[in-house]
């Protein structure tokens, strides 16, 4: 378990790191936290000849109200916008997501942008970044641009990055009013990867439900938004109905924890579970 | 985590009976234990493997040019080069095979893989080279043409197909014990009022030490002497093996196992992994070799266990009674298994357990197949208590009776005793019945039922689980049979005592040093124990098998008390008194009724070894004393009752494990700390086996479950804190000591599993098949709805 030959570069601007990257093209990948990469360089199920850390990339790390944003620096640790008051309360289902990944040493060195740019559908973060509407900076050679989450996920470890670019932050909109959120998931241990999960938000105006958002993890190559659920509950449905109608047509993949039937059935169960939370949360 | 419970029948010492803090802990705890990797040795080389990516096939060709054309690569060694250079391959305890006057039939055993490969993770070539990164790298470059074959995966598959794992071998059957035919017992199931039959499954596990298997091995060519340090859990069988492989004579093989990080079994017998590396030092001659296995490695290719079948039928009366069994084993042993030998008859042998079955008859057959091979592993006939503990629970709500109720009308009650079982196993002085009860009313079983009846009703499911068993501990044949102490008090009066033991997690640095400090009467920080150490530990059978604290701690009481009887009569002599007027305390010898006329141990050595001239007339000097000690039967019969709740989620299929408690009887306690701890690890392991671990092949034999994403343990969120009440009673002999190192992982599985069936039974769900994971509970509940 050690990895194949690599060389390691540390720049420290943004510049110099897309112009790395750039330069090196498929042979180079961009190193945050590591907690994905390296594990997959040591078992050699991953192998590339430069890695570009971008640890010492000055003003990654920052974490900021902008525009009824709240923005998060592509190197911002899991930890630190776990234990943030200012993810807590602008961004609450960002702040229930997070302790669900792995455990507290590996949210000590993984990034909330490392977790997105990794796009891996069993995690946490690319759903909520589904669920919530979140813009995507990717920076590169030329300058900076700005991807919508529901473009930003293609497939399995696949995003709508380009070469040369990268993941430079993430801006979670701050939801206002009434509101309540909730992260259901299903593990077979604490820590591991969710077998299936949910990650929810609802707004409410008396019993009405006025704004809602469904996303799933586990259950496909991307993290998937439930739409038709969300318009369901917001004209009225009941949640067992709308967990339903969330999970119809899934089509998830078997592996050695569960059937994709399984996970079907067990996302329904998430998803119910998960809204019965969020709309009781925004109606207390 | 154990709330201890229960009375204390037995007196504790000074030091035997005490939860003595661990002596290895202040090393062990702070990480600086010294295990195999640990070990850096000036000009020390590095070994990687290459490895089958197929289960079975013929190997074409192998081309190792590229791989020794890269810098800092020495040697690339395959089947070719080590497998015609072995001597002999095979284990102490099993004995030599057919073809050299024994009677095991081994697999065929070759370090490497030589004209094909029956097994993905078949080693196929060694490399050696500067460091592991460059082995690795170099390992990558060797190209190996494979021509693969259509793998033999599951025991099934293996009896029916014309295909061999083992090309040349007349059947895939490894070795069987065939069912035999009594017509009275036929006549007897005939008439029987009941007859049920099940067929009881448990998954693949592997053992998963905290470290995995490791070898340095320096064979100097030029003195002709190979020093060898290792991952085991007998250095004593290693030096044997190496000795045998390679045909250096065995003194001038020396073995070193510094600290060993666990290994239930996985590591009591030389792998064809680490034979491989032994034979490519013996070859390469220049300088040491390290193989560190990796994490992935040893999930991929270390000796794997559990994967049996059994089919039971029990004949049983309208009241429950037990008027016999028959058993069928069935076993998956891989293509390569550690022991090459059958559990079936150890199986069938303990099979009756704690019931009074008027009969047994028992019959098995091992099956090789394209995947690793198997271990021993904590246990390794445990199924026949899977089996057996499931199995009154279905025979129980087959006749509407309690399971408790059952078990009660069949247990050992100690006016049985002694009880010779009807496989003629003889049972002077166990517990099964008062283990039981103890158990049972640490769980309040009226208050869970109550519990249980409330939680039904918001349609959520409790169970509760029992199972009893007996456990074969420190069974005693051929070099199991004994172990030695070679003590010697030195110059200052402190005592070493050097043993064959191959401590590995049992906290036998502390728990012998106790048993020689309360014999012989000195302070336990005076005693220390050497062992892992062939030049200077004596021949014998390692750490395995609940064995040390019978047999080893045996041999040390025993040298204590012939050592104290040297130091008294000195004593007396000098002190002009009786040597049964003396008394010995804290490392001072006295007379009795009179402390005055003492003299400490730190004087009567000096005298030993200085002073012929002040010791009793014809006594020999020094003060060194050798015993070697032979338990009384073949077996030492522990045993324990294992009870559990567990809630399980209606919509996911989860189970959580509300309460654990263990009810045991392992005679006289060394230490009920590290008892404790023996029943936590094991219990651990059993939850493990039923809701977590499940070693899976796919059809083409690919393992599936290569990293810990995918091979479950249980980590400590998922483990209840685990309730022990103690009973003891003292095995036959001089120590009192019964082995206990196994049974916790033995009674846990099925416990749980009852525990389950008790939660969903009455939904018509009654389960037989492990793993019963979250998707397997939920398959068996949607099953259940039509």
């Amino acid at each position: 378990m050690k990895p194949s030959p690599f060389t390691y570069h540390a720049p420290e601007s943004i510049a110099e790191a897309t112009a790395l990257l750039a330069e090196l093209g498929d042979d180079a990948k961009a190193l945050a936290g590591g907690q994905s990469l390296v594990p997959m360089l040591s078992l050699r199920l991953a192998a590339f000849e430069h890695l570009v850390d971008l640890n010492r990339v000055a003003g990654l790390n920052a974490i900021e109200r902008v525009n009824g944003h709240l923005r998060l620096g592509a190197t911002v640790r899991q930890a630190t916008a776990e234990h943030s008051a200012e993810v807590k309360s602008s961004v609450p289902l960002l702040a229930r997501a997070l302790p669900h990944i792995g455990h507290f040493q590996i949210r000590n060195r993984g990034t909330v942008g490392g977790s997105i740019a990794h796009a891996d559908p069993a995690s946490e973060l690319p759903a909520v970044a589904l669920a919530l509407d979140a813009v995507i900076e990717a920076a590169g050679p030329g300058g900076t641009r700005r991807i919508a989450a529901s473009d930003f996920f293609v497939s399995t470890w696949e995003t709508a990055l380009n070469d040369g670019e990268i993941l430079s932050a993430v801006e979670f909109p701050v939801w206002s009013g009434r509101c309540g959120f909730a992260v259901e998931e299903l593990t077979r241990r604490h820590g591991d990867f969710a077998i299936v999960g949910t990650a929810v938000g609802v707004q409410v105006d008396g019993d009405a439900v006025t704004k809602a958002t469904i996303a799933l993890f586990g259950v496909g190559a991307t993290p998937l938004r439930a739409s038709e659920a969300e318009a369901a509950l917001m004209a009225g449905a009941d949640v067992a109905e709308v967990a339903r109608a969330a999970t119809a047509g899934l089509t998830p993949s078997d592996d050695v924890h569960a059937s994709g039937a399984y996970r079907t059935q067990v996302a329904a169960v998430m998803v119910r579970r998960a809204l019965t939370k969020a709309i009781q949360e925004a109606r207390a | 985590m154990a709330a201890t419970t229960g009375p204390n029948t037995v007196s504790a010492g000074r030091y035997v009976g005490q939860a003595v803090k661990r002596l290895e802990d202040p090393r062990l705890l702070s990480g600086h234990g010294r295990y195999v990797d640990d070990v850096q040795l000036p000009g020390m080389l590095h070994v990687a493997f290459v490895r089958s990516s197929v289960a079975r096939g013929t190997i074409v060709s192998i081309d190792t040019a590229a791989a020794l054309a890269l810098p800092g690569v020495h040697a690339v060694y395959t089947g070719a080069d080590l497998n015609p250079r072995v001597g002999m391959f095979w284990h102490t305890m099993m004995g030599p095979p057919p073809e050299l006057g024994g009677q095991t039939p081994y697999a065929p055993l070759t370090p490497l893989a030589g004209d094909d490969v029956r097994f993905v993770g078949d080693p196929i070539a060694v490399v050696i080279a500067d460091n592991r990164y460059i082995a690795e790298d170099a390992a990558d470059l060797v190209e190996v043409e494979i021509d693969a074959q259509q793998a033999i995966v599951g025991w099934e598959t293996a009896l029916d197909t014309d295909q061999r794992v083992h090309p040349g071998m007349a059947s895939n059957v490894g070795q069987e014990m065939p069912a035999t035919e009594v017509p009275e017992v036929e006549a007897l199931f005939a008439g029987a009022p009941h007859v049920f039959t099940r067929r009881f499954a448990q998954c693949r596990a592997t053992n998963v030490p905290m470290e995995p298997r490791g070898i340095i091995v320096h064979f100097d060519q030029y003195a002709g002497d190979m020093q060898i340090w290792a991952a085991t859990q007998s250095a004593s069988e290693w030096k044997a093996t190496a000795s045998r492989l390679t045909g250096v004579a065995e003194h001038r093989v020396k073995v070193v196992a510094n600290d060993v990080g666990g290994g239930f079994g996985q590591k009591m017998m030389m792998t064809r992994d680490e034979a491989a590396v032994v034979m490519a030092a013996h070859l390469f001659g220049e300088a040491p070799i390290k193989w560190t296995e990796d994490r992935r490695e040893s999930l991929m290719t270390a000796n794997q266990g559990r994967e049996e079948i059994c089919d039971v039928t029990f004949a049983v009366t309208d009241d429950g009674v037990l008027l016999g069994a028959k058993v069928v084993f069935w076993e998956d042993i891989g293509a390569y298994p550690s022991a090459a030998s059958s559990i079936a008859g150890m199986a069938g042998a303990v099979f009756p357990g704690p019931y009074k079955f008027p009969v047994v008859l028992p019959s098995g057959s091992t099956l090789y197949t394209n995947t690793v091979g198997k271990a021993a592993y904590r246990g390794p006939w445990m199924i026949e208590t899977v089996a057996r503990e499931q199995m009154m629970d279905h025979i129980a709500y087959e006749l509407g009776i309690d399971p408790i109720e059952i078990r009660r009308r069949n247990v050992i009650h100690a006016d049985d005793l002694p009880y010779t079982t009807c496989t003629t196993m003889v049972y002077e002085s166990v517990t099964p019945s008062e283990t039981m009860e103890q158990a049972l009313e640490m769980l309040d079983v009226a208050a869970f039922r109550a519990m249980q009846a409330e939680a039904r009703e918001q349609g959520r499911l409790l169970g509760m689980g029992v199972s009893i068993y007996i456990e074969p501990s420190a069974v005693a044949f051929g070099i199991l049979s004994s172990d030695q102490a070679i003590m010697r008090m030195d110059n200052s009066g402190k005592v070493i005592v050097a043993m064959s033991t191959g401590n590995h997690g049992q906290s036998l640095e502390t728990t012998i040093p106790q048993i020689v400090a309360e014999h012989l009467g000195c302070n336990i920080e005076d005693v220390l124990l050497v062992q892992g150490n062939t030049e200077s530990s004596p021949t014998g059978p390692g750490t395995g098998g609940s064995r040390s604290a019978v047999v080893a701690g045996g041999a040390a009481m025993t040298a204590a008390l012939k050592l104290k009887d040297k130091i008294v009569q000195i004593a007396a002599h000098m002190l002009e008194a009786s040597p049964d007027d003396m008394e010995v305390n804290e490392s001072v010898v006295s007379v009795k009724g009179t402390p005055a006329k003492a003299l400490p141990f730190a004087m009567i050595a000096p005298i030993a070894y200085q002073m012929p001239e002040m010791l009793p007339q014809g006594m020999e000097m020094g003060l060194e004393v050798t015993a070697r000690f032979q338990p009384a039967g073949q077996y030492t019969w522990s045993n324990a009752t294992h009870v559990c709740t567990v809630e399980i989620d209606p919509e996911t299929g989860m189970t959580k494990i509300l309460r654990y408690i263990v009810s045991e009887d392992c005679g006289r306690m060394v230490n009920p700390m590290v008892v404790e701890g023996q029943i936590a690890g094991g219990v651990v392991q059993g939850i493990g086996g039923v809701l977590f671990e499940n070693m899976i092949y796919d059809d083409d034999g690919n393992p599936l479950c290569t990293t810990f994403l995918d091979y479950l343990i249980p980590t400590a969120p998922e483990v209840p804190d685990i309730e022990v009440g103690h009973i003891e009673t003292l095995a036959p002999g001089l120590t009192g000591f019964k082995g206990m190192g196994e049974g916790g992982a033995i009674a846990a599985p099925p416990c749980v599993a009852n525990a389950i069936h008790d939660a969903l039974r009455h939904l018509g769900i009654h389960p037989t098949t492990f793993p019963l994971g979250p998707s397997q509970v939920l398959q068996l509940l949607n099953d259940a709805k039509g």
